[in-house]
């Protein structure tokens, strides 16, 4: 066999691997209900239930805010985020997170945040804010 | 729809609009006519297309400087009656900031893209030569896309593009602009994002504009070539232009990465977000690119991959500017650019370029220099396509990944990223990192066609073997043996290709100069990655608190470290090494700056080091913005930013101290219950944070705009605080006036106390003082991250060299354009 077609062999079974490690490690989006079946990661798309408490003093725990989160399909969980609560929070339309169950409670490593801008509708801002540092 | 509208300034808008009118005509025009000039004029002297083409490329050219011009003047102006102006600039920014309020929407970016293809498009008019006729024909016709996604003309009910000379009225529904003095109500705009108003800002956009327009030369070439079955000869003057892509975009890519590490708070200078991977998919094909030129251009091989990986290059510009500003990106982006109603728009103008693309290639497919024979195992062709392909495939995966939201769009499924999409990205790129640094060492030491095998397996072995001692050096001395071992292969990589491709350089400088370039780029690339490797994987957060109550057992047994702590105002806290004190504010609006002492003491006591650091929040449209300041040193960074305060209001300016300054009964709810002290001078009272010391009864004491007359009595007492080892001094006041007692409390906010001079008691000789205290809660605080980046300026110095690299090879391949 030539030469390039081996290494075109090999070029081809990289590219394989790395779509099946794409998508192997791609998370799924999913509902709180989903959350509690699984004991990994996935991410979960709903909005603040702006009526419940939303907890965080600095004062006390600068590491801890937990608020209530409805999920696309109506059930809803109390969320708890170590780091924290990121500015206009009240504010937002729409949450994604990133996190697992851990008992009743949803921890959460990372949030994603829609918000309508206050002045102009036409408009829409997106935050994010992760738990943890970056880290290599 | 007949209101007359009052005060609205339309003139320079409709000069702006017939400017880019005009210049999608000329575009048009000039694309036509250099069709033609390379069809039917082909090999004329003074071919009557050609000259039709030039002028409307100088129309076309001129004709955006016009729209620039106008839409600057709207800034400038305050015209806020036009959106963009209302959009993105207010009265009270800066004059420097008006500059980058000018690119600050789409409209403005797809503007700076324009001016900068047309810039290049003179350039070439005049230096192409023969290749004038294709060249500028495909260019132009790049020219007429981009036009259009400004054009803001409606065609057939359906809008083209958007213009940045749409009026404030015509862009949103609003009952207000029924009203014809509607502009009176409008006094100011909305002003611009706070973390935009940086001076990177201001240089960092037109950088990576540059760069993605100049990646229209080579593509150009490249189109021209199999046009015009000039299969060979397009290759040598396209080296020049794809070099200088490559270098712009490079730089203007870690532009907005400085920017990101200095003034936004996600702590770092990458975080693998979509919009920063979409623009490095075109760098990362065209260096790719510019290698296999090389290649063909010295043996003959890999003809089919340079084509390809030119044409695919600026097709990559093309996607990466609809994943930007399509709004597909909404849920995995943080960058907030949304649909501007051009998705579909944008998607012509990928397909126009790929099917552009393909079809020539199809159709020149069997006419292609492809060669049967094999290259040489131990040849430097060989290798330096193999290092292309593995860049291509480093593209691949970012590119597989970073379109998740497309295929979901296409497919219809509902996948989402990695959920630990950092370490996701860090540890495939890193594998194809490691290849790629060893290629780049070892590859300079084959020769083209041939070499001496056994040589160059002895020199290869011995680089990598002192690499490796290298390596192991660093690696424990940094830490990094602590990550995932791709980590520590990549850094064996990168030290290897620094030392061999220093050695190159070493040999440059003895007379094989013409090397000098790429070894300097590699070097510099080399460092690159040695610095992004230390200060990204090592970086420490050294703002761990423990002191958190822990709400559930669970919560606190998982989650460890904690990385945000709480300071108050003036009381050290300890942060890892150093004492760290919240010592005041600065405020000059919009900017709210926190100062942050940081010192670090010896066993014996003494300061070794100090510094204060201002991190600062922006009060935007009633929304806080922090930015992080930064320590820098020669070896290490120290990084600070504010995540939360209770000191800034959004609504600062000056209403906060105002309230809480009056109705006293209120007032001391902000405090714990009172404790009254009955003290001679000279006495002491201690309290939580401090003690206070009665200095002396004055009796001349005077309160503003109170008159005493000779009845009446006003005394002060004179208090020295000592709080956190801080001395501050107040004087509260006793008065009696016209027989009734009064008493003038003090406030010493820094400490948080408040103090009053309720009662003087003749009997003991004393008098009696009230001490409030503000509870911890009331108190001033900030809550911060601190984080360490070691080592971080390896990642700014190889960048620098590596754009000398790539200049020094810019140079040398020009040199050869003009001897051969």
């Amino acid at each position: 066999m030539k030469k390039s077609s081996i290494f075109g062999l090999v070029v081809i079974a990289i590219a394989i691997a790395v779509i099946i490690s794409v998508y192997s490690n791609s998370s799924t989006y999913g509902s709180f209900g989903d959350a509690t079946k699984t004991n990994s990661e996935l991410h979960i798309v709903g909005h603040l239930n702006k009526s419940k408490e939303l907890f965080y003093d600095a004062t006390k725990d600068a590491n801890y805010f937990s608020f209530y989160m409805k999920d696309n399909k109506g059930e809803e969980r109390k969320v708890i985020f170590t780091g924290t609560k990121p500015e206009d929070f009240e504010r937002s339309e729409q949450l994604v997170l990133t996190g697992a169950m851990v008992g009743n409670e949803f921890h959460a490593s990372k949030i994603l945040m829609k918000c309508p801008s206050k002045y102009t509708q036409d408009k829409i801002e997106v935050t994010e804010v992760k738990a943890k540092q970056a880290s290599i | 729809m007949d209101t007359v509208f009052k005060g609205e300034h339309l003139l320079p808008g409709q000069i702006g609009q017939f400017f880019i009118v005009l210049s999608f005509g000329a575009a048009l025009l000039s694309c036509i006519s250099y069709y033609f000039a390379t069809t039917e004029d082909a090999g004329k002297l003074d071919s009557v297309w050609k000259k039709l083409g030039r002028i409307g490329f100088f129309i076309n050219a001129a004709s955006i400087l016009g729209i620039g011009s106008c839409l600057f003047f709207l800034i400038y102006k305050h015209y806020f009656e036009y959106h963009y102006s209302w959009a993105y600039t207010s009265r009270s920014l800066p004059y420097y900031y008006i500059i980058s309020a000018f690119w600050n929407g789409q409209e403005g970016g797809f503007l700076l893209w324009l001016f900068w293809q047309a810039f290049l498009g003179v350039i070439l008019i005049f230096r192409a030569k023969s290749w004038e006729g294709p060249v500028m024909t495909v260019v132009a016709l790049s020219q007429v896309m981009l036009a259009t996604m400004i054009l803001g003309v409606e065609i057939l009910g359906q809008r083209i593009g958007s213009s940045p000379f749409l009026l404030l009225r015509q862009s949103m529904e609003a009952p207000i602009f029924s009203n014809p003095n509607y502009l009176e109500f409008i006094k100011d705009g909305q002003g611009m994002v706070p973390s935009l108003q940086n001076y990177w800002m201001i240089i960092h956009p037109p950088t990576l504009f540059l760069g993605f327009a100049s990646m229209v030369v080579p593509f150009a070439y490249a189109i021209a070539g199999l046009w015009q079955k000039k299969y060979k000869e397009w290759i040598q003057p396209a080296i020049p232009y794809a070099l200088f892509a490559c270098m712009i975009l490079g730089t203007g890519v870690v532009m907005g990465s400085f920017w990101a590490y200095e003034s936004l708070n996600f702590g770092g200078f990458w975080a693998w977000d979509p919009v920063e991977n979409a623009s490095i998919f075109p760098w990362i094909t065209l260096v790719a690119a510019v290698h296999v030129l090389v290649v063909y251009k010295n043996t003959g091989h890999s003809y089919f991959t340079a084509t390809f990986l030119v044409l695919i290059s600026f097709v990559l510009v093309w996607y990466s500017s609809f994943l930007n500003r399509s709004g597909i990106l909404g849920d995995t982006s943080v960058h907030s650019f949304t649909d501007l109603g051009m998705f579909w728009q944008l998607v012509i103008g990928i397909m126009l370029f790929l099917v552009l693309s393909v079809v020539l290639l199809v159709r020149r497919w069997k006419e292609l220099p492809i060669t049967k024979k094999d290259e040489e195992t131990y040849s430097r062709e060989f290798w330096m396509f193999v290092g292309a392909v593995f860049l291509g495939l480093s593209c691949f995966h970012l590119l597989v990944v970073t379109s998740v939201p497309v295929w979901n769009a296409i497919f219809h499924t509902k996948m989402a990223p990695p959920s630990d999409i950092k370490n996701h990205y860090n540890v495939i790129q890193s594998s194809f990192v490691f290849v790629i640094t060893l290629l780049t060492g070892f590859t300079q030491f084959l020769k083209y066609k041939k070499t001496d095998v056994t040589r160059f397996f002895i020199t290869t072995g011995i680089y990598l073997f002192f690499a490796a001692l290298v390596t192991a050096l660093i690696v424990y001395a940094s830490g990094v043996y602590k990550l995932n071992i791709v980590f520590v292969l990549v850094m064996w990589g990168s030290v290897y290709s620094v030392i061999a491709n220093a050695k190159v350089l070493a040999d440059a400088f003895k007379g094989k100069f013409k090397l000098a370039g790429s070894a300097v780029a590699h070097i510099g690339f080399g460092l690159l990655m040695v610095g992004a490797l230390i200060s990204a994987g090592t970086s420490t957060v050294i703002s761990i608190n423990n002191t958190g109550e822990g709400f559930s057992q669970d919560f606190a047994k998982e989650q460890n470290p904690r990385e945000n702590i709480t300071v108050y105002r003036n009381q050290p806290q300890k942060m890892g090494d150093y004492m760290v004190t919240y010592i005041g504010d600065s405020i000059s609006s919009p900017n709210h700056f926190f100062k942050i002492n940081y010192k670090k003491v010896d066993a014996s006591g003494k300061v070794t080091e100090e510094f204060t650091l201002k991190p600062k929040v922006q009060v935007n449209k009633g929304q806080l913005a922090s930015s992080p300041d930064t320590r820098h040193y020669l070896l290490h960074d120290m990084y600070t930013h504010i995540t939360m305060t209770n000191a800034i209001t959004a609504t600062e300016g000056g209403s906060e101290s105002a309230d809480a300054a009056h109705d006293a009964d209120n007032d001391d709810k902000n405090y714990d219950a009172p404790v009254a002290h009955d003290v001679a001078p000279g006495d002491t009272i201690k309290y939580r944070d401090g003690y206070i010391v009665l200095k002396a009864l004055n009796k001349e004491a005077k309160v503003q705009n109170i008159p005493l007359t000779d009845s009446d009595v006003a005394i002060g007492a004179d208090l020295e605080i000592v709080s956190n080892g801080k001395k501050y001094s107040a004087r509260p006041v006793y008065m009696i006036k016209n027989g009734n007692v009064f008493d003038f409390a003090r406030k010493v906010d820094d400490a948080g106390l408040k103090l009053r001079f309720s009662k003087v008691i003749p009997e003991t000789k004393k008098v009696q003082i009230i001490v409030f205290q503000q509870p911890e809660s009331k108190k001033k605080f900030v809550v911060m991250k601190a984080i360490q980046f070691p080592y971080i300026n390896f990642f700014w110095a190889g960048t620098i060299i590596m754009v000398i690299g790539f200049f020094l090879s810019i140079l040398r391949r020009n040199k050869e354009l003009k001897t051969v």
